[in-house]
């Protein structure tokens, strides 16, 4: 306890002791001369505002133009329109380059049973506690005109160590294309590239200084040589998609929908999309395509008709985001895909699965409450007895999801209260045949995990955070259902400290 | 004495007391940008507050002017002219070192407007709490002789009446400046301002 009285503090004097002139702004607060906090709560976490905004293409959604700062570069003159087919149709490009970056960097405590990770065995030793430096990433987006939105983002170094960066998503977004069909305003836009699928609350860009647990969930069996296979599909809902998307409506009020055709994914890394031969192994391949689907519904509770319809509500004392319920809805349908030696030939297995759930969030004034429950089956394909095709095993499943509480009590200072639970029999299966795969999913069957925690803004581009990880008692049990190891339980505390500019 | 003997007589009396009005002029120099400069309250002299309505605009997420200056007594009427959300606010009146109540006018929507009368010298520093960076001033004087600087920090106060005179200077989070200054036909009064 005491060591969470140090972190508490710690963070609470880094937070007042950090404050210096700064004035760091990313690329639409430089483009429009404004505040990060014109369109974030605490970034990255959006207000109404903010949501319209990426609605409308990473634009302002009236009048744009009268807000832009930096004027963009011409690429035709618009009269050039008129011309077409004859000239290129004219757009635009930003009249700076628009480059957001973004670091943070960590300091963590665990608990004192932070090693016992199975009766027995002794798994990666873990420091009572550890600097860590967190991510540098460099993001771009904006708008070309013509309703056209593009964003990139790249994580230039992870963990100091700069090899583990990545592409996180990169695409074009064609807004509004419903307009050459004649369809309703904003009912149909195109994303084409890579990008985190339509989530309701997004693990990219999420305010939390740990994932929600529900999205990085993967039904994963024994990596056991193949023999029995089991489940091993790595895929989880923080892995960004490669694929097109069709989506429509607002988010900041009324409904929206999406719909994604995506890569195939069973290595849960976005580098493995391409095809492969077909030698043993676990794999991902494209030929077959995920599908991904979305549908939420938003209702603003102001009583005044026009107040409710406006992108923020019309508060006494100024303009503030909504009260309202959101309610919503998903599903994803995959195949993965596992290659073993068959009797005489590589057999490859496409194991159907499909995630789906529900989610709500609901907002009154400065308190946000949401949640999001998930179910996860994977169809278990065996290879049957004499190595020349499958028969259907106990599927893998889980469930679980989680639920937050946000309480913005002062613009600057937001605490978070958070419960986050897993239960897998993935995870069973795994602690009857194997090693656990990572420290965080260990053999079991239910993992919780309460998470109050606390953020100040020191500048609106500066980010003191602070949660405490509290992981009550985990139980593990073979077939028989008989405890097997024993229980496994570590807290962690986090401070971190986070920048963009 | 006939009707038009009386109404010459009056003109000459008013060129007259023309003549013996002066213009105030000088530099600000220690700070950049708009600075104020007026005439402090003249003891035993009021003046009538002005029937025109100045627009305080809200436009391109800015406040338009940045600085205004408005004689007591004025009715300010604030605009939104932009196709989003605005409130405007002033955390608190600033009368020298005192400092009186804030005030929220709340919000509205694009094209119109919400006046508020200033009945007391002071500044009011101009927030919005919907766009952090936005900010703008309106700085309540005394009396009708005021000027706003140029680029240079060069002002020009007309038509003040001869005689003694306290002038001050403001400056967006500077220190006032006070100065006497004897106005006979006219004056320079050159200030330096400090943050």
């Amino acid at each position: 306890m005491s060591k969470l009285w140090v972190v508490l503090l710690s963070s609470i004097i880094f937070a007042c002791g950090a404050v210096q002139s700064a004035s760091a702004i990313p690329a639409f607060a430089r483009q429009y001369g404004t505040s990060c906090s014109t369109c974030h709560v605490d970034f990255p976490k959006l207000n109404d505002f903010g949501k319209a905004f990426k609605d409308a293409g990473f634009k302002f959604p009236k009048n744009d133009e009268d807000f832009i700062k930096v004027p963009p570069v011409m690429l035709g003159a618009a009269a050039q329109k008129d011309v077409w087919p004859h000239s290129i149709f004219p757009g635009t490009i930003p009249g700076l380059p628009p480059i957001g970056l973004r670091f943070n960097t960590f300091f963590q405590v665990y608990g004192k049973n932070r090693n016992n990770f199975t009766a027995g065995t002794t798994g990666t030793v873990i420091p009572p506690t550890d600097f860590q430096p967190g991510l540098f990433s460099i993001f771009m987006a904006g708008n070309f005109g013509s309703g056209i939105a593009f964003w990139v983002d790249d994580d230039i170094s992870v963990g100091g160590s700069g090899a583990a960066g990545g592409l996180g998503d990169g695409y074009l977004k064609f807004h509004n294309i419903g307009r050459l069909f004649k369809l309703p305003n904003d009912s149909l836009n195109l994303r084409v590239g890579q990008f985190e699928i339509d989530l309701p609350f997004s693990p990219a860009r999420s305010w939390n200084l740990s994932g929600w647990d529900i999205y990085d969930e993967a039904n994963l069996g024994a990596l056991n040589g193949m023999s029995p296979q089991n489940v091993s599909n790595a895929f989880a809902f923080s892995t960004p998609g490669q694929g097109v998307e069709i989506s429509g409506g607002h988010t900041y009020r009324g409904y929206h929908y999406s719909l994604a055709v995506l890569n195939q994914n069973t290595s849960g890394s976005t580098a493995d999309g391409a095809n492969v031969s077909p030698v043993v192994g676990i794999f991902s391949d494209s030929n077959f395509k995920d599908i991904y689907g979305r549908f939420q519904y938003r209702f603003n509770l102001e009583r005044d008709p026009a107040s409710r319809n406006e992108i923020q509500a019309a508060g006494a004392i100024g303009p503030r985001d909504h009260t309202y319920l959101q309610l919503g809805t998903f599903y994803f349908y995959g195949r993965s895909v596992q290659r073993f030696q068959g009797e005489t030939a590589v057999l490859t297995a496409r194991e159907p699965f499909y995630r789906t759930g529900g989610d709500f969030s609901f907002n009154y004034r400065t308190f946000n409450l949401f949640g999001l429950y998930m179910y996860g089956h994977d169809k278990n394909l065996l290879v049957n007895a004499d190595g020349t095709g499958f028969f259907s095993g106990a599927p893998a499943h889980f469930s679980g999801g989680f639920l937050e509480a946000d309480y913005l009590a002062l613009p600057w200072l937001m605490t978070i209260m958070r419960y986050d639970r897993v239960q897998s029999t993935a995870d069973f299966l795994n602690g009857q045949a194997g090693t656990p795969q990572n420290f965080f999913s260990p053999a079991g069957a239910t993992r919780n995990r309460i998470t109050p925690g606390v953020q100040f803004l020191i500048h609106a581009n500066i980010k003191a955070s602070f949660e405490y990880q509290i992981r009550p008692q985990q139980r593990m049990f073979d077939a028989d259902g008989n405890p097997i190891t024993s229980p496994f339980r570590t807290n962690q505390a986090v401070a971190g400290l986070e920048w963009v500019y | 004495m006939n009707r038009n003997d009386v109404l010459v007589m009056l003109a000459v009396l008013v060129m007259t007391l023309g003549a013996s009005a002066g213009t105030i002029s000088g530099k600000v120099s220690g700070v950049t940008g708009e600075s104020v400069v007026y005439v402090d309250a003249i003891r035993g002299k009021t003046f009538p507050a002005p029937a025109e309505h100045p627009v305080m605009d809200q436009k391109g997420l800015m406040f338009q002017p940045h600085v205004m200056v408005v004689q007591v007594g004025t009715t300010v009427d604030f605009l939104n002219s932009d196709k989003v959300a605005h409130n405007t606010f002033w955390p608190s009146f600033q009368q020298g070192a005192k400092r009186g109540p804030g005030k929220n006018l709340g919000t509205w929507p694009q094209g119109e407007k919400r006046p508020f009368k200033f009945d007391q010298p002071g500044v009011a520093p101009l927030l919005c709490n919907v766009h952090a960076e936005m900010s703008g001033y309106i700085v309540v004087v005394p009396t009708p002789y005021y000027a706003i600087t140029d680029k240079n920090g060069d002002y020009k106060i007309e038509n003040v009446p001869d005689g003694q005179y306290n002038i001050v200077g403001w400056h967006e989070g500077g220190k006032k400046q006070t100065k006497q200054v004897a106005v006979a036909g006219g004056a320079k009064a050159d200030l330096t301002l400090s943050k």
